[in-house]
């Protein structure tokens, strides 16, 4: 597996990103989900993640594991801790030989990494704090 | 047969990151979710969103035999990403 992890410090997007270069892929897609303010009237200032950090690697490990066996590389990184407006939340990366397949498994991987990686939000908005969404 | 349970989120914010729970004699995956609420009535609803996972592994099998070294969570909806 390529790259996998569950970080307590900033993600370094351009250094994720350089993890997916190699001659024998033509595309790479990436997607970075950042802390947002607004959701409809409620205003978020802070956002605490958490998990469950042995199990989310593993399930991010099943998750890549046959997308890698196709010759596809993936590379993705999801924050713990205390992350302010505008701070990368997670990074998955997919580099395969076509665009096509790159961005097909990578859409997959964050859909699937929302429901089945046991990973938790605790948003502080202005009027409440909420856990998940 | 005591096993340790740990919690996460919402959960963990309100029980704390590990309980004990008393079990019945060969006790399977399908035991620990209704023994946890009668433990916790006021976190039923809680419980009962939660999936569980043993050896870092969601169940799929609600017969699946628990031993007392088994790594044993609950895992609240997930939101991560």
């Amino acid at each position: 597996m390529y790259y996998l992890k569950i970080s307590p410090t900033p993600l370094d997007v351009h250094a994720l990103y350089e993890k997916l270069k190699d001659p024998q892929y033509g595309g790479i897609v990436t997607f970075v989900g950042t802390v947002r303010q607004w959701t409809g009237d409620i205003e978020t200032q802070t956002i605490d993640y958490s998990a469950y950090p042995e199990m989310a690697e593993k399930q991010l490990n099943k998750l890549a594991a046959p997308i890698e066996a196709k010759g596809a590389r993936v590379v993705i990184a999801h924050r713990v801790g205390h992350l302010d407006l505008t701070d990368e939340a997670v990074f998955v990366g997919v580099a395969a030989a076509h665009r096509a397949e790159a961005f097909e498994w990578c859409q997959y991987l964050i859909d699937t990494l929302k429901t089945e990686v046991p990973i938790w939000k605790r948003e502080t908005d202005t009027d409440a704090v909420r856990w998940g969404d | 047969m005591q096993v340790t349970i740990k919690l996460f989120a919402m959960l963990g914010e309100q029980l704390g990151a590990t309980v004990k729970l008393d079990l019945p004699a060969a006790p399977t995956a399908a035991d620990i979710k209704p023994a946890l609420q009668t433990a916790y009535p006021a976190v039923r609803q809680l419980l009962a969103t939660a999936r569980l996972a043993v050896n870092q592994e969601f169940v799929e099998d609600d017969a699946q035999p628990i031993s007392a070294t088994d790594e044993i969570a609950l895992i609240p909806p997930v939101s991560g990403g």
